[in-house]
């Protein structure tokens, strides 16, 4: 039996390269935010608790975390837990290279892709909505709902995910297994109040979001096996004026069922030196046994979404609420859940000190060499990383590089490197920088001088202020959506060479950072930044580029 | 350049439509194809009927008979035509996504189109519209014979009857789409069920997720700016004044106009965050919802200066406001297309539902009018669009009616042609 760690080390966050503003009013106020080693008190760290969700803390979930490209285990006891449901069972995250998908929003929060808000503070009157996930283990389920939420979110929906597990856990000792009848229909007396306090106890919090915090979505993740049980969860939630939407993950391709289980369940202590083909049988079989009965989305009168094969196959049913569940679908069509990562890079130095946006100016010579090295880094990391693996067991093939640059000609001729080399490279309009307005070609100091309310303005609100005739970084956001979009659906690694505002939004989009921390975010020419997604928490790697000094901003 | 070029290398969608007469299929299309123009992406709808009309004007329903080998061979001949003219502009004239309007209802015929498709690089997206709800589909069947031009001069009683004849032997042979590798939309009774499979790009679930949005239940949209305001008497832009009497007088009036209008039709009414829309709506006995996205194009440091100081102060934005008005954006405020892109959501919702009256603002309604009336973006800027007046458009089949009604209030005119800055009493 492996016994749960009550240490909890602070997550290996490389030291955070931006000042988060003093006037930082969309982070909650967390007393956590400078004393990451006193995480311990508070309470599970999102990624682990996820895997959690449906077979609670069995010996198998227990201790693999360590094996895990995740955030180190933390683990919280019972008895050390402040308040169960305190904030929603999450820490704040202290830094923008943590994923801040997770965190519980401030009731005034607003969001970067926000197109604008109602009194109400819910968006297009559409009232309060409660996503009901429905599907066996290893449907992505989790990943699902962390996406979701990354998305919603960024629309400027207050949302946020309740993972059942979670509140599984802090009911059940640490090191123990959730009860052999957990899941029937005639559990025995005992499993039933054990059931019905751990529901209560996040049903609690999905109201408390609703009421308290102005929420508009809530996500609610579990497995949600029996139609009897979906129909008292729909009827509970509408008579609080809580509309229900479900959605089912469906998979019947055993290769997709076996990836997420290889990926997400089996990598623990428990299956060491098990045949991997073993494993999954194995682990399959224990979800079998736990829940004979499940029964498929299909009532008629239900609104709801099926999701097959990760997003090969849609149905929708009797949806109307408006326009958030068909969004959600049209996220749904993009989203997929094995994405690869994304690497982060400037366009080389060009022939003007200050490159103004009407001169579109090419690549200097200095320019050029590092666009060399750039091409010669990646790809030797590349290399490294996938030698890495496959000394590690790992013989999965590597992904396809692809490169994506604005139609400005210094990201282009920085991409041309990669294109002799045989990679594919792709313009696209919208990845072109903020548009400057009058302010083209102004150094700082000018800026100042010609337009110094505009700089006081901007100062306030660096993410929405506009300077004459220019765009802000919330009409980028705006502007970048079907790259995003894009960047959820392609199957490849993606290299991005674009300017600095770009960079900053899509990476905010990716970390789920606020308004405030988009604008200050850095992005150097001596290193390319790379987001490794997994399903549930994004992370960031910064990969030096040496032969190149760092360069100003602009 | 901007909007929503999505590639620089040329993706080019062909939809297909499928489907038995009388279930949407040429609203459907043809309302892909002004969603698409109005976000500046070049789509352009192919509709083997009117192909078919050509050879074969008033056909009876036995033309349509399978075993009619005189009328397959010209059926297929229209279809092969549209196709070719579909691919020529894809190819010349820079198409983006075309759309092929007809039943095709069997899979041989689904498979010819593909193989031709993927002959060409293009990619095929088939939208099927299955409908079993008599009276939608009886509904449909009364607009096709009153408008179509295949019924022109007929009696419509034996059109009627006819049109049913030429439903069934399409029945005959209809074989819905479950081929799991094709991608494509099921539309079952209008949105109540989608079925959505193996989409391939971002452009096809911008299409899918437009489509999901309609219906085709008949209906109406109102749309009328708000009275007159404080700010119009002087000529001012923007800002949030109040009505002036004349504006009170239009809202006093209203309720009886929009009641001759909609009749006993239930109506929600739409305004915006300001002031005026709100006043002018105050008395309308319907339910209301305020949207910001409603409110005025944002004139960001003109706001609240008359045409002739914004002339004598930014004489330079001034005129190239003139040179592109779609364009063109305020310092510090909004152009047209920044108008349209927050007003999508607008859209969308409006797709969504039925008998909608919105008050707002003069560039929001140009906005609104020209996605309904497929205005250019030239021209949408320039439209006039006096105070006081009610517009009402009623979607159909085969285009959108526009009915202007006038209160007999008078107003100023807030119309402003280009190169001129004073404003034109009334």
């Amino acid at each position: 039996m492996i016994s749960l760690s009550l240490d909890s080390s602070p997550s290996p966050s490389p030291s955070p390269t931006v000042s988060i503003s003093s006037e930082d009013h969309d982070r909650p106020p967390s007393p956590m935010a400078n004393a990451p080693s006193s995480f311990a008190s508070s309470l599970s760290p999102p990624g682990l608790s996820t895997f959690h969700a449906d077979l609670a803390t069995s010996p198998i979930t227990g201790g693999f975390a360590s094996q895990m490209h995740l955030s180190p285990p933390s683990f919280t006891s019972p008895m050390r837990t402040q308040s169960v449901g305190s904030k929603y069972l999450r820490r704040q995250s202290s830094s923008v290279d943590e994923d801040a998908v997770h965190d519980a929003l401030s009731p005034t929060h607003v969001s970067p892709a926000q197109l604008y808000s109602t009194e109400s503070g819910r968006l297009f009157h559409a009232g309060k909505i409660c996503i009901v996930l429905v599907g066996l283990p290893a449907r992505g389920k989790t990943h699902l709902a962390v996406s979701l939420t990354r998305y919603l979110r960024w629309l400027g929906v207050k949302t946020h995910a309740f993972h059942l597990g979670d509140y599984r856990r802090v009911h059940i000792a640490p090191g123990t297994d959730v009860p052999d009848d957990y899941f029937l229909v005639n559990a025995s007396p005992s499993t039933v109040i054990l059931r019905q306090r751990v529901m209560a106890a996040c049903k609690a919090d999905v109201y408390r979001f609703f009421e308290e915090d102005r929420g508009q979505v809530a996500i609610y993740d579990a497995v949600n096996p029996t139609s009897a049980g979906r129909r008292v969860l729909v009827k509970e939630f509408s008579q609080r004026g809580i509309q229900t939407l479900f959605i089912e993950s469906i998979c019947d391709k055993p290769e997709i069922i076996e990836a997420n289980v290889r990926s997400v369940k089996i990598s623990s202590p428990d299956y060491i030196g098990w045949d991997e083909k073993e494993a999954i049988k194995h682990y399959l079989r224990r979800i079998s046994d736990k829940i004979p009965h499940y029964e498929t989305l299909d009532e008629p009168e239900f609104s709801y979404i099926k999701l097959y094969n990760a997003g090969e196959r849609i149905l929708l049913n009797n949806s109307r609420m408006g326009y958030l569940p068909n969004r959600i679908v049209f996220y749904l069509m993009n989203l997929h859940i094995k994405a690869g990562c994304v690497y982060f890079a400037r366009a080389g130095k060009s022939t003007e000190q200050m490159p103004r946006y009407k001169s579109d100016p090419r690549l200097s010579d200095e320019g050029r060499t590092y666009a060399r090295i750039l091409t010669d880094t990646l790809l030797e990391h590349r290399r490294s990383e996938h030698t890495a693996r496959v000394t590690h067991g790992d013989n999965s093939p590597e992904r396809e590089l692809i490169v994506w640059t604005s139609t400005r000609r210094r990201t282009i001729e920085t991409s041309t490197e990669f294109e002799k080399r045989g990679f594919s490279c792709r313009q696209r309009p919208q990845l072109s920088q903020m548009h400057p307005g009058s302010c083209d070609g102004l150094s700082g100091k000018e800026l100042e001088k010609q337009f110094p309310e505009e700089v006081e303005l901007h100062k306030k609100d660096p993410y929405r202020h506009r300077f004459p005739r220019a765009e802000s970084y919330h009409d980028l956001a705006v502007r970048l959506e079907p790259v995003i979009l894009e960047m959820e659906r392609i199957p490849n690694d993606i290299l991005i060479i674009a300017h600095v505002s770009v960079l900053r939004v899509l990476y905010g989009y990716l970390m789920a950072c606020s308004p405030f921390d988009i604008p200050a975010l850095d992005f150097e020419r001596n290193e390319i930044v790379e987001i490794i997604p997994s399903a549930y928490n994004n992370k960031v790697k910064r990969i030096k580029i040496y032969g190149v000094e760092e360069s100003q901003t602009l | 350049m901007g909007g929503y070029s999505f590639q620089a290398e040329n993706v080019q969608i062909c939809v297909i439509m499928v489907g038995l007469p009388a279930r949407g299929k040429s609203l459907i299309a043809q309302k892909i194809v002004r969603y698409l123009t109005w976000l500046s992406i070049r789509a352009k709808c192919f509709n083997v009927g009117n192909y078919r009309r050509l050879e074969t004007a008033h056909p009876t329903a036995e033309f349509f008979d399978v075993n009619n080998s005189e009328g397959e061979r010209l059926r297929k001949m229209a279809a092969e035509s549209a196709i070719r003219d579909m691919f020529r502009w894809l190819d010349h004239e820079q198409g983006v996504v075309g759309i092929l309007d007809a039943t095709n209802t069997t899979k041989s015929r689904r498979n010819w189109i593909l193989e031709l498709c993927r002959k060409r690089n293009v990619e095929p997206m088939f939208i099927e519209s299955w409908c079993d709800d008599e009276d939608l589909i009886m509904q449909n069947i009364m607009d096709v014979k009153t408008t179509s031009p295949d019924y022109i001069g007929q009696d419509p009683e034996r059109a009627a009857l006819d049109f049913r004849n030429r439903i069934r032997n399409y029945e005959k042979v209809y074989e819905t789409i479950s081929e799991r590798d094709l991608t494509y939309v099921k539309l079952i009774n209008v949105g109540s069920q989608v079925i959505i499979n193996r989409i391939q790009s971002y452009l096809e679930s911008r299409i899918v997720y437009y489509l999901m949005n309609l219906h085709i239940k008949p209906r109406c949209i109102w749309l009328s700016r708000h009275g007159e305001s404080a700010f119009n008497l002087t000529g001012k832009i923007g800002g949030d004044s109040d009505l002036s009497a004349r504006g009170r007088e239009y809202a006093r009036q209203l309720p009886q106009l929009v009641k001759m209008s909609v009749g006993d039709r239930p109506l929600t009414v739409w305004t915006s965050t300001l002031k005026r829309t709100q006043q002018t709506a105050k008395y309308l006995p319907y339910r209301q919802l305020t949207w910001k996205a409603l409110d005025e194009l944002d004139a960001g440091q003109c706001d609240g200066l008359t045409y002739e100081e914004i002339e004598s102060r930014y004489p330079d934005d001034f005129a190239a406001r003139d040179e592109n008005k779609y364009e063109y954006r305020y310092p510090g405020g909004e152009s047209y297309r920044d108008v349209v892109v927050r007003l999508e959501p607008i859209i969308m919702e409006l797709e969504r539902q039925e008998n909608i009256m919105i008050v707002t603002h003069q560039a929001v309604l140009r906005c609104i009018y020209a996605y309904f009336m497929n205005v250019s973006q030239d021209q949408s800027p320039w439209m006039e669009v006096p105070l006081h007046t009610l517009i009402k458009l009623e979607p159909k089949a085969y285009g959108t009616e526009v009915i202007r009604i006038k209160a007999d209030i008078p107003a100023v005119s807030t119309y402003r042609e280009k190169g001129q800055s004073a404003k034109i009493k009334k």
